[in-house]
């Protein structure tokens, strides 16, 4: 019976499979690296180094190979964002919905990025990470302080998540294998 | 066969290209990714990166992004190939920071390959910044223990390259590394994994590569700190601890360096190298060998066993072994040959080598050991050697006999003989030039040899196949013949190219003639010279007719206007001269040549300073032509006397330049005279302070540099409180002028004051100087990096700096030291016996005076020929151009050292007795 099993996700990987690149950004802190974390199948913590560069792994789901990489929030790297995303299939932007203070520097990232003309038509998913804490903002103020409204050109949708407590997660995951490359 | 398969091989290989590489590029961007292509590019790449081939900045940074798409590929090779090339374009890409964290991951000691993991973590110490070292110190530190060696090598080697980077951090490995030093991996030397997967080939050779890595990250991480050094040196050199015998060369290398840098610890270290003679690896003997023969003031004892143990090698059957040690023996015996005369005997068989390189030390060597005796007899076996071998090793040969003329001159005859005698034979330009060389510098240097040479040189240009060669000997016959007994002699030989040369060396030829001509007291040579012009005035040549009718216009003048155009003594210095127009040249923009180069700030010295200068050059050089490599920095003031003596002018110079640049010190006019650097505090105080005294014709200026070497102080208005005060507590006549004080000493800055006294112009002053640095310290506020506002005054007591005799003189070259000994029995004389306390032998002694009474050794006399007494003889000129010789009589006995007895003659008065007070 494994025998099988295994053939038949063989002959999947062989005339379906896709492979998909994937960028997450988002200040630092905003829980990039632990949002992969737990999309491939780890644990989450609370005490992770900042990241320095990128990471990059791949979640398999189903016969779409997801390639994430992950960036660095910190100022140095947020100039080295448009390198990784170009050509990718989608972007994730991943908000700290409880910092405030951090919005409008989001927003002028976000924005100063998706001007670049290397970036026309990349489907955007901003992620409101974090509403497990009680100081959060929800979706609707958060799409507010981004200005994603005025956005033209390309799919933008915005969730709100909690990486802790897994909530939301799903959707995700399926909203990226929706714009996988046919 | 299997070598012209491996040349088409190369050539399919070499045709690879920057540009159409960068094209294939786009092969990293593809998905999913392919391995296979992508390792074929990343191999193109590292072939043109490791043939010299540099990519562009923007070209690097694209290709290195698009290589960092290719992380955590599961092709293991690929991810080997990936952080080699990573770390080569590490130099040259931009933002590399980026890919940190990444590989960060391939360096934790949990999942991942050991294949790759060394790769990667090689990789990592390349693109990272200071501030991100302290992410992965848990990483290195558990790959620094790993027990794979090509993982802890790694590991140790990457520390190496962070400890510049990130001291703090990587000196809190110490623990680790120790663990690395003292464990026994044996090492495959390289990780095997190109083939692909995780396979390891059982290695060959154990080599205990780990522990050279450690022990050389221990000594960087402790080099500031002299007993930790030592203990380390200590435990690792107990037998068997250390298996790798290439750690063990390093650990020798330690002990000499150690021993070096501080007396006290000479003794334990000599044992420790002493102990290392006996090691079973010839490499670590070699090592401890030549660390013992480099060592300064060597005992007979201490010596005995090192050059034993060479003398053994001497005999090995592998030419490499007796190349080794004839090398060091050939360096050790330039300066104390009675050491290895022991070992003539060995040496003498292998002149007969077949290996000629080693035949050529073995000659060389013999003739530095040889005595009286010896030397000809050596010389006559050289003569048969010399049809034998190459003019390359011809002039190794000649170059040594060189030497042996200006050290022995009383030997000149025989070498003088020889020399002749080789210039004979068959021989390209660069033998033949050599050896006339030599025979200018016997004529130059040492006067009882000059006839004969002269006589040489005549013959030799009457068949003489090089233009040049005889075009130099011409002007030199032209310099010198005038001044000899019997003048006429030479105006044969010299017309006789006239007659018979090119037309380079006719006019050659006819400068050298009229140098005979202009200014000659005898009127029947006088008139001879002017018909043989004459007859040139026909020549078919230009230059040679324009060169004769100049010269025949110049005798009819009087004597005083043609000597200054045709025998003009004095000539530029050209080191400064270099200098200058090097800066000249230097000076960048169009404007510096807007003005035409000032030859008014090149200062003219006689042809006495330069031969001195010369002669100085050429001795310390010294001969061997293949040296060996010295183990680390040489202390600067090794070759010391001579040295000192050869760089004074050019340091002159530039500190000139420096004080130009002072307003308030241009008006002073040119420096007189600048003296050495003198130390006022250890090196390793918090303020280091050294001092140059600066010689104007009405002014004394000190210069203070000082640095500050505390790194949470500043140092604000730093400045130099100084007293003078006479020797026999008399007034002084200096005058403080003013004082320039430096405003700000960050940390491991230096900063310069100046202060300037007035001097009486016409007085030479003796006085001793206290020194007291006066400034306010601000500490820095570790969280801002800034100063603290407020400071408190405080001072620094450093030694006194004495003001004596010396500082007036400047080392000079003269010809024959009697005559002016001779010539200055009328004029002041001061005398002194006294015991020198520092000194530890003759040697010591010559070298310590030399530089204490700054002037210059004449006649050879800088190198003592007997270990009981000595007759030191010194020549120099004071700041006003007044002559001062020096004659010092030493002795040696075991009981009371060296004794001294130093006798100085000067033109000015007073000047003796205070040259000799600045020694007593």
């Amino acid at each position: 019976m494994d025998f099988f099993r295994r053939m038949y996700d063989w002959l999947l990987s062989v005339f379906w499979a896709t492979e998909m690149d994937v960028t997450m950004l988002g200040l630092q802190n905003a829980g990039k690296t632990s949002l992969l974390r737990v999309l491939a199948g780890g644990e989450f913590t609370i005490d992770s180094i900042p990241t320095v560069g990128f990471n990059m792994k791949r979640v398999k789901k189903g016969h779409v190979t997801l390639k994430c990489w992950d960036l660095g929030g910190q100022p140095r790297f947020r100039s080295m964002w448009e390198r990784y995303c170009r050509g990718v299939s989608a972007m994730l932007f991943v908000i700290d919905s409880a910092d405030v203070e951090a919005f409008p520097v989001a927003k002028e990232e976000l924005h100063l990025l998706l001007e670049k003309p290397t970036m026309e038509g990349i489907p955007l998913l901003v992620l409101a990470n974090k509403s497990d804490l009680p100081e959060h903002k929800n979706v609707e103020e958060v799409n507010e302080a981004l200005d994603l409204d005025s956005i033209q050109n390309r799919e933008v949708s915005i969730y709100g998540i909690s990486v802790k407590r897994e909530t939301n997660l799903d959707e995700v995951m399926k909203w990226m294998i929706k714009h996988a490359p046919k | 066969m299997s070598y012209n398969k491996k040349d088409e091989d190369d050539a399919g290989v070499v045709k690879v290209d920057r540009t159409s590489v960068f094209q294939e590029a786009r092969v990293f961007n593809v998905s999913p990714v392919s391995p296979r292509k992508c390792r074929i590019l990343l191999t193109k790449i590292a072939l043109l990166l490791f043939t010299g081939e540099k990519f562009p900045t923007n070209e690097a940074t694209s290709l290195f992004f698009g290589i960092s798409k290719l992380f955590q590929n599961k092709d293991a090779s690929l991810r080997q190939m990936v952080y080699l090339v990573i770390k080569e374009l590490a130099n040259t890409a931009e933002d590399v920071i980026m890919v940190t964290s990444s590989i960060m991951k391939d360096t934790a000691a949990v999942g991942s390959d050991v294949v790759y993991r060394a790769n990667a973590i090689r990789a990592l110490c390349r693109i990272i910044d200071a501030s991100t070292v302290q992410a992965i110190e848990r990483n290195i530190k558990t790959a620094i223990v790993d027990k794979t060696p090509s993982v802890s090598s790694a590991a140790l080697v990457s520390s190496y390259h962070l400890l510049p980077i990130a001291r703090d951090i990587v000196k809190r490995w110490q623990s680790e590394t120790q663990e690395a030093a003292s464990s026994s991996k044996s090492s495959s030397g390289f990780s095997l994994g190109f083939g692909g997967g995780g396979h390891h080939l059982a290695a060959a050779n154990t080599n205990y590569m780990t522990q050279y890595h450690a022990i050389g990250l221990l000594y960087q991480m402790r080099s500031h700190d002299r007993m930790a050094l030592v203990k380390m040196v200590q435990q690792y050199s107990a037998q068997g601890v250390v298996k790798s015998p290439a750690a063990r060369v390093m650990l020798v290398r330690l002990a000499a360096k150690l021993a070096e840098d501080d007396p006290s610890l000479r003794k334990p270290m000599m044992k420790l190298l002493d102990g290392w003679l006996q090691d079973k690896s010839e490499m670590v003997n070699f090592e401890a060998a030549k660390a013992i023969c480099d060592m300064p003031d060597l005992t007979d004892a201490e010596i005995g066993q090192a050059i034993h143990t060479l003398q053994l090698f001497l005999t090995s059957p592998r030419a490499v072994t007796k190349f080794a040690a004839i090398r060091i023996l050939h360096q050790f015996a330039s300066f104390k040959p009675d050491a290895v005369r022991p070992c003539n005997q060995d040496i003498e068989s292998l002149i007969s080598n077949t290996n000629r390189s080693i035949a050529t030390f073995a000659i060389t060597t013999l003739l530095k050991t040889g005595n009286e005796s010896s030397v000809d007899r050596l010389m006559k076996q050289i003569a048969s050697f010399m049809s034998e071998i190459t003019d390359e090793f011809k002039v190794t040969i000649v170059e040594a006999i060189r030497t042996l003329c200006l050290k022995f001159p009383s030997k000149q005859a025989g070498m003088l003989t020889f020399l002749s005698g080789i210039l004979r034979d068959e021989g390209g330009y660069e033998f033949k030039r050599s050896v006339v060389e030599s025979i200018f510098d016997l004529i130059k240097f040492v006067p009882d040899a000059k006839q004969e040479a002269l006589a040489h040189l005549c013959e030799f240009i009457e068949d003489c196949e090089f233009t040049k060669l005889a075009v130099r000997i011409l002007h030199l016959l032209g310099t010198e013949g005038p001044q000899t007994s019997q003048p006429t002699k030479y105006i044969r030989y010299i017309y006789n190219r006239v007659v018979l040369e090119n037309a380079i060396v006719r006019a050659a030829a006819v400068t050298a003639l009229a140098k005979f001509g202009v200014g000659q007291k005898d009127p029947e040579v006088k008139r001879s010279v002017g018909v043989l012009l004459r007859r040139c005035l026909d020549d078919t040549d230009d230059e040679v007719r324009d060169r004769a009718a100049l010269n025949l216009r110049l005798m009819k003048e009087d004597d005083e206007t043609a000597i200054k155009f045709v025998r003009n003594d004095s000539m530029f210095s050209l080191p400064v001269l270099e200098d200058q127009l090097a800066h000249y040249v230097a000076g960048g923009n169009a404007e510096a040549f807007a003005n035409a180069f000032d030859f008014a700030n090149v200062p003219v010295v006689t042809r006495e300073q330069s031969l001195a200068e010369d002669r100085t050059k050429k001795l310390t050089t010294a001969t061997p032509t293949l040296k060996a490599p010295s183990v680390g920095p040489k202390k600067p003031d090794q070759n010391s006397a001579a040295e000192a003596a050869n760089n004074i002018t050019v340091a002159t110079q530039r500190y000139s330049q420096q004080l130009q640049a002072i307003p308030e010190l241009s008006t002073y006019g040119a420096v007189l005279k600048s003296s050495p650097v003198v130390e006022l505090t250890e090196s390793e105080t918090e303020y280091v302070i050294t001092a140059v005294k600066h010689l104007f014709k009405e002014h004394l200026v000190l210069q203070y540099d000082i640095k500050n070497t505390l790194t949470d102080y500043m140092l604000a208005d730093v400045s130099v409180l100084c007293t003078a005060t006479s020797p026999d507590d008399e007034e002084v006549p200096l005058e403080e002028e003013f004082l320039i004080p430096v405003p700000l000493l960050k940390n491991e800055d230096q900063g310069t004051v100046y202060v300037s006294f007035a001097r009486p112009a016409d007085q030479l002053i003796a006085a001793s100087f206290t020194n007291v640095l006066k400034f306010s310290l601000k500490e820095i506020d570790p969280s801002t990096g800034e100063p603290e506002e407020s400071g408190y005054e405080d001072e620094y007591q450093v030694e006194d700096l004495e003001l004596s005799g010396s500082d007036y003189v400047l080392p000079a070259f003269a010809g024959s030291f009697d005559n002016i000994w001779n010539g200055l029995a009328e004029g002041d004389e001061a005398e002194e016996t006294l015991q020198l306390s520092n000194a530890k032998d003759i040697s010591n002694a010559v070298d310590l005076l030399v530089k204490a009474l700054g002037m210059q050794p004449l006649e050879g006399t800088e190198i003592a020929l007997s270990t009981s007494t000595h007759a030191l003889k010194l020549y120099g000129k004071s700041v006003g151009g007044g002559k001062v010789a020096g004659m010092v009589r030493m002795a040696y006995s075991a009981k009371s050292g060296v004794t001294v007895k130093i006798v100085i003659r000067s033109e000015e008065d007073g000047l003796a007795a205070l040259v000799v007070g600045g020694v007593a």
